[in-house]
């Protein structure tokens, strides 16, 4: 005998994960006609177990291990990772290198949000905005494999320092592709953020209010969009960024259409420290040499930093040998997540993938 | 550094004085680090700490994780809280650690405390078998759903092949 | 398992049987049925010949009364079924090279020698040999019954529409009021076809079409009440040549803006495209269909685009008028082309809008300026703009 279960005039689907409206995760949505009732979340279709991997492979072979979560911003989730190993191994990277990272970060957190802004895009079935910045990305996608080699997994940062140093040449097609950049987001600003429809479609969508995202754990630009003016960046400056001038973009309303307005606002500023980092970078060694078998001294570190998505956190307990005893990620689309039933529910249908990737929710980096 | 340091001593300091000598782990000299503050407290004191850590402007778990020590039959549970909306404690991560029995795992939940925990207390239930008590939803969050091994993040589980 | 001498001797018995039974269906056919019926049949010479040289083809398919003054050459063929298709196929051609100029890309490239110009037979050979998959608990009469009806009704929509004074299917007193009442049936189509593929998002599609249709019809029709009474006819003859002196859209500007916006909606196109919403509901409505059965719906969807394209034509911009040393119906082309442009350019700078706010276009605004633009058409004949 089958049970079915009826709740008044309710309907339940399964949004994903095989939908092109969600990446590989599940959202279980009931609706009432045209309004969202409950949603839950169902994480972990891609779940590897990355935290257990961790501990049967060395300190440098996590490397390229790690980055494999989020690709397209594969310096981001490997820049705590190596702050917190650089701790327990006991080095420091040289000067150069610290500046040659921020440049890569930055890079890495224009190629995120561009890609983000192209799926927003076509979400709202705007398929110009999905072809601009994908196109664009490109060129940032040259600039960041002239440095680490390939095109998103470049395993570039090391305990010590970075991998090589920045090709010849690098600073003059920087520049160009900037001014190109500031130029089209201009012309994305006409197109999308100053689109009529665009903006009936996002403000007032999915208010996340200052209260609300603080207590929910929400990072990253979700959370400045909502008014807190929380940046790793700035809060505990590591590799150099206390040298560097930079404003962190922050709007009050904390609908949909501010958490578009903090990431584009992101890139303007990432193309600033760009431009600061080269400058100020003077010529000396990236890496510190280490010779014999990397082992951590035994105890415990954490660290964390801004990535595209918010702020990243890992805390390695060493127990003095070759292998990582114990790897936590803490990653922020993972704590993004607890906001989605807690936006969707109340708006109507039509808004779910507005305000789903407006936390730019990133599945594999959420399920590890 | 000196005065940055200070900020982290009267932290610590305003706990100590609340809770004794038990809220330092590894004596005075572990428990403190630049922008680091690291405390201990028992799983039956747990809550009432963290409702002070709470008070005291620490309002995001940024992480929340378990380690398993087989040696010394112990999990050891490890909440990170930073503070997104207080200018002072911006630059500071306090760890907060308690030691639960390998054989009866099970404390009370600080999503009372901190909404924010709710995932991540999901996330170490599931991988290390750890119960928390009052959780308005102790569930596998990212396991499979026919997954009957041991949690898998625990010791004793050994990945194949190596 | 079947080895391959079976399937030979499978393939063996089929064309055994086959030649055994044709000669006693064709040659009673050929030898009893047709002369019984008095049709004229071509002999063995003049078909061989036929298929060789296409000029000798005409007298042969004139005899057998399917020539083209003939009523059913003029349906399937010319100017219906077939040479609608036809732009349909160069409209989805035009619209993916529009699109790809605007997006900086380069669109189809490959198929043909020129910018990919037999891309539209690629897609259609591919529809075609794609399996048709139906979902097990479909209901299976209606769900193929859909894409035909589809199809069906827009093709219907060619019936009166004429494309140049001696270019026309059939002539109605009131030719600019059967399309209308065709293009209400529509959303019945895509509600049968929604229910039937028993699909959580198709049958959402589906109702998202019924209330889409309540937030268009209305303004819609009457949008066009100012040119009846301009015009002074509800025949789309005495309409075009109402615009001998001013073609209606400059009187009617606010009519023909309405008629343009409701027509994007009732063609589903990228602002109002609810019912197919890709990123909330899959495909909306179409989610369920593959292969040819989605090839058809596509190929309605298109038609119909060409239908309203040329009503839009002739409401407007004065259909076949021009100056002379054109034929009239090169005019209705070149006029064509451009209103397919304008109607294509949406999809690259708007995003789609949600439910609630195009009823709520639908029913403030549109139907208010439709009111308005009735009073104007009124004073407009009361002064005499036109005549």
């Amino acid at each position: 005998m089958e049970v079915v279960e009826r709740q008044g005039d309710y309907l339940t689907m399964s949004v994903g994960p095989q939908h092109p409206g969600s990446g590989h995760m599940r959202l279980i949505v009931t609706v009432d006609g045209d309004i969202i009732v409950k949603v839950k979340p169902d994480p972990g279709y891609v779940h590897r177990g990355a935290e257990k991997m961790c501990e049967v492979r060395t300190y440098i072979q996590n490397i390229p291990h790690l980055e494999r979560p989020v690709i397209i911003d594969s310096c981001g989730i490997l820049f705590a990772y190596v702050l917190a190993a650089e701790e327990l191994i006991g080095v420091q990277p040289p000067p150069r290198a610290q500046y040659i990272r921020i440049i890569m970060a930055e890079l890495n957190r224009i190629i995120s949000h561009m890609y983000w802004l192209s799926i927003y895009g076509i979400f709202m079935g705007h398929s110009t905005m999905f072809m601009w910045p994908m196109g664009d990305r490109e060129l940032f996608i040259d600039l960041a494999a002239s440095i680490g080699g390939t095109r998103v997994t470049f395993s570039y940062f090391i305990p010590g320092g970075v991998r090589n140093d920045i090709p010849p040449g690098f600073k003059e097609k920087a520049l160009k592709t900037f001014d190109y950049f500031v130029k089209r987001l201009k012309e994305y600003e006409k197109i999308y953020f100053n689109n009529p429809l665009v903006l009936k479609r996002t403000q007032g969508v999915g208010v996340f209010k200052r209260e609300d995202a603080i207590s929910l754990g929400v990072t990253g630009p979700n959370l400045r969009a909502s008014g807190v003016a929380s940046d790793t960046r700035k809060d505990e400056p590591y590799s150099m960024y206390d040298t560097i001038d930079f404003d962190i973009p922050t709007y009050r309303e904390g609908d949909s259409y501010s958490r578009a307005w903090v990431r584009l606002e992101e890139m303007r500023e990432s193309m600033k420290i760009i431009r600061q980092a080269i400058d100020k970078m003077e010529a000396g060694p990236v890496k510190q040499p280490m010779r014999g078998q990397i082992k951590g001294k035994v105890g415990e570190a954490f660290a964390r930093t801004e990535a595209a998505r918010g702020t990243m956190f890992y805390h390695i307990v060493s127990d003095g040998g070759k292998f990582p005893y114990r790897v936590k990620i803490s990653v922020p689309s993972f704590r993004n997540l607890i906001a989605m039933s807690h936006l969707l529910e109340g708006n109507r249908l039509a808004d779910m993938p507005v305000i789903y990737w407006g936390l730019d929710y990133w599945p594999v980096e959420a399920d590890r | 550094m000196s005065e940055s340091n200070s900020v982290e001593k009267r932290i610590l300091e305003s706990l100590k004085s609340k809770f004794g000598e038990s809220i330092l782990e590894d004596g005075w000299e572990g428990a403190l680090a630049p922008k680091r503050i690291k405390t201990f407290a028992s799983r039956e004191k747990i809550v009432e700490v963290a409702q002070a850590i709470k008070e005291l402007g620490f309002d995001q778990v940024i992480s929340q994780g378990g380690t398993d020590y087989p040696k010394d039959d112990i999990f050891k549970v490890n909440y990170h809280l930073i503070a997104v909306d207080n200018e002072e404690l911006k630059p500071i991560i306090l760890s907060l650690a308690t030691k639960l029995p390998r054989n009866d795992p099970k404390m009370s939940t600080l999503t009372n405390v901190w909404r924010s925990a709710e995932f991540h207390e999901q996330e170490t239930f599931e991988n290390f078998g750890i119960f928390f008590e009052g959780h308005p939803r102790m569930e596998r969050l990212l396991l499979p759903e026919d997954w009957d091994d041991i949690p898998p993040l625990r010791k004793e589980f050994t990945l194949p092949g190596r | 398992m079947e080895t391959f001498e079976d399937f030979l001797k499978r393939i063996i018995v089929v064309v055994f049987w086959l030649l055994l039974l044709l000669p006693f269906i064709i040659f009673p056919f050929i030898f009893i049925v047709v002369p019984a019926l008095g049709i004229p049949l071509p002999t063995a010479n003049q078909v061989l010949t036929a298929l060789l040289d296409p000029l000798k083809a005409l007298p042969l398919v004139n005899d057998l009364g399917l020539g083209p003054s003939s009523l059913f050459f003029k349906i399937a063929a010319f100017p219906g079924f077939t040479f609608a298709a036809l732009v349909a196929t160069g409209i989805i051609l035009y619209e993916r090279k529009l699109m790809a100029k605007v997006q900086v890309r380069v669109g189809p490239l490959y198929a043909g020698r020129f910018e990919g110009i037999l891309q539209p037979i690629a897609d259609l050979v591919k529809l075609l040999f794609k399996e048709l998959l139906v979902p097990a608990k479909a209901d299976k009469t209606f769900f193929f019954i859909a894409p035909s009806l589809s199809l069906a009704l827009a093709t219907a929509l060619l019936a009166v529409i004429p494309l140049a004074p001696d270019i026309f299917i059939a002539r109605s007193e009131v030719s600019l009021l059967i399309p209308f009442a065709i293009i209400g049936l529509t959303p019945l189509v895509i509600l049968i076809a929604a229910w039937a593929s028993s699909n959580k998002f198709a049958f959402i599609g589906g109702l998202r079409a019924l209330h889409q249709l309540i937030a268009y019809e209305i303004p819609m029709m009457l949008s066009l009440v100012g040119v009846v009474i301009l015009s002074g006819s509800l025949d789309l003859f005495g309409i075009v040549e109402a615009q001998r002196g001013l073609w209606f859209i400059l009187p009617q500007l606010l009519g023909a803006s309405i008629f343009y916006v409701t027509m994007l909606s009732e063609l589903e196109r990228i602002p109002f495209d609810l019912p197919e919403a890709d990123t909330e509901l899959v495909a909306g409505w179409l989610t369920e269909y593959s292969g040819m059965h989605f090839g058809l719906l596509q190929l309605a969807t298109y038609v119909k685009f060409y239908a309203l394209a040329v009503l839009f034509t002739l409401i407007f911009l004065g259909g076949w008028i021009g100056p002379a040393f054109l034929p009239p119906f090169a005019w209705l082309l070149i006029k064509l082309f451009f209103v397919i442009t304008f109607m294509l350019l949406p999809r690259a700078f708007m995003p789609r809008v949600r439910m609630d706010q195009l009823i709520r276009l639908g029913w403030v605004w549109l139907i208010m300026l439709a009111f308005v633009n009735l009073f104007i058409a009124l004073v407009q004949a009361s002064i005499g703009v036109i005549l």
